[in-house]
């Protein structure tokens, strides 16, 4: 078998494909908590700044990640 | 103009039409989840979905011509060859096309050139373990990685935004799904228009038109991003909404999981050389989405009959090239090619006319699926 698949580049595959696609689709999911938050009406006043910086860090990253990822 | 000229016009119009339904038929990948959670309208779909298919095409050169270099030995490929897989190629993508299966446009045209050259050059011209280790392999692997990628993705969204409000949560998926469905159609240009640019290649090196060691000419190029993006313009229908409203209901949350999972997949894999299908992923996605969700329904025998046209590809492709290359080689010469062509032109126009009679179109494409692909037809009132 090892003969004709890389084993290596396999579990790199998988691995990449985990942390890119549902690593960075739960961190997109975590953008939208925090801007749930941020745009909540019942939330403290801590609550909103607080969201805001987890949406805004979380969009980054689901931004730069692809394109790092692509290098 | 001669025979050779002819005949070399001929290869290249027939791979740039297989190039064509290459487009149409894999539109569904990228945007099929998008279309079915109506993030987009179907028609500003298919258009996103073009443009980067044709930005896609010029990104990169690395995998044109490998699709024949390690699957059948270059030596025993002439212009005739080239042109019966690419026959054996697009008869199955209609095919499936007609029947709304989303079937790897790779495998066909692998399928296609490697029946040809089998009954041209006999099995000593194949390359068995380039097949079992670029193709076989990888065929099974890459809808099981997609399945694993996707269901973990649609899970954790699910997970982390149980108190969003549904407001926030649809908008805000929606246009993450417009996102990574972007990606999906770059990735498809830069894999799959290339395959078309390696064989238009093949086709110019065995006429001696370029030498062995010249690259791609640049209107190769041009021409394949600019058909492969006319094809995905068209859209085909049939297959979107086998994918999209068929396999399983998709919300934009499990839309926006699968995209992302099939962008992810395909990128690793091609960043580290792993040849895949795009179809085997993003298929692979879709039924993940279905399985992360809690209680979602996957219809698992239409998930079978997908599977069961992947099995089918190689072999059906290969006994259609390989036929191709016999009728041609019978009637001999430059009017053997031609009256494959007009067959294969007969074929193409009869599966048109058929799917017209049962239209699925940006019209029809979201309705509620009935276990049929053609939606029963509104009463006129």
């Amino acid at each position: 078998m090892s003969h004709f698949v890389d084993v290596d580049a396999l579990w790199k595959v998988l691995v990449a494909g985990l942390l890119g696609g549902a690593g960075l689709a739960a961190v997109y999911a975590l953008g939208l908590v925090g801007l749930s938050a941020y745009t909540a009406e019942d939330t403290g006043s801590a609550a909103r700044p607080v969201g805001l910086a987890v949406a805004a860090a979380c969009l980054l990253i689901v931004l730069v990640g692809p394109v790092s990822g692509s290098m | 103009m001669d025979a050779n000229t002819v005949l070399l016009g001929v290869v290249v119009a027939t791979a740039l039409t297989f190039d064509f339904t290459n487009g149409f038929h894999d539109t569904a990948n990228a945007m099929a989840t998008s279309i079915a959670t109506r993030a987009l309208p179907p028609r500003v779909a298919v258009a996103l979905s073009a443009m980067l298919n044709f930005v896609g095409a010029f990104l990169s050169l690395k995998v044109a011509a490998t699709i024949a270099n390690g699957i059948v030995d270059s030596g025993a490929i002439t212009l005739t060859v080239v042109f019966a897989g690419l026959v054996g190629g697009l008869a199955w993508n209609l095919l499936t096309w007609y029947f709304g299966i989303p079937s790897s446009s790779s495998h066909a045209l692998i399928g296609g050139v490697v029946g040809a050259t089998l009954i041209a050059a006999g099995a000593s011209a194949v390359k068995g373990a380039g097949i079992v280790s670029k193709v076989l392999i990888p065929a099974v692997l890459a809808p099981v990685f997609a399945i694993v990628v996707a269901t973990i993705g649609t899970y954790l969204v699910y997970r982390i935004t149980a108190n969003v409000p549904d407001r926030v949560r649809t908008r805000g998926f929606r246009l993450g799904q417009i996102g990574s469905a972007s990606l999906v159609s770059l990735a498809h240009g830069t894999n799959d228009a290339q395959k078309t640019m390696g064989v238009i290649t093949l086709a110019l090196i065995a006429d001696h038109s370029i030498g062995k060691g010249d690259g791609t000419p640049f209107w190769v190029i041009v021409a394949c991003a600019f058909v492969i993006a006319l094809g995905t313009y068209i859209g085909g229908w049939r297959v979107i909404r086998t994918l999209g409203k068929g396999l399983t209901e998709i919300e934009s949350p499990q839309g926006f999981a699968a995209e992302a999972s099939s962008a992810a997949v395909i990128f690793a894999a091609s960043h580290f050389g792993f040849p895949l299908s795009t179809t085997h992923v993003c298929s692979g996605s879709i039924m993940g989405a279905g399985v992360g969700k809690r209680l979602a329904e996957v219809r698992w025998g239409l998930a079978g009959r997908m599977v069961t046209a992947w099995v089918c590809t190689l072999p059906a492709a290969a006994l259609v090239g390989a036929g191709a290359w016999k009728g041609a080689d019978l009637i001999g010469g430059t009017s053997g090619v031609a009256a494959v062509f007009v067959v294969a032109v007969a074929f193409a126009a009869g599966l048109y006319l058929a799917a017209r009679r049962q239209p699925v179109n940006h019209a029809n494409v979201n309705d509620e699926w009935t276990g049929k692909l053609a939606p029963a037809k509104e009463p006129v009132a």
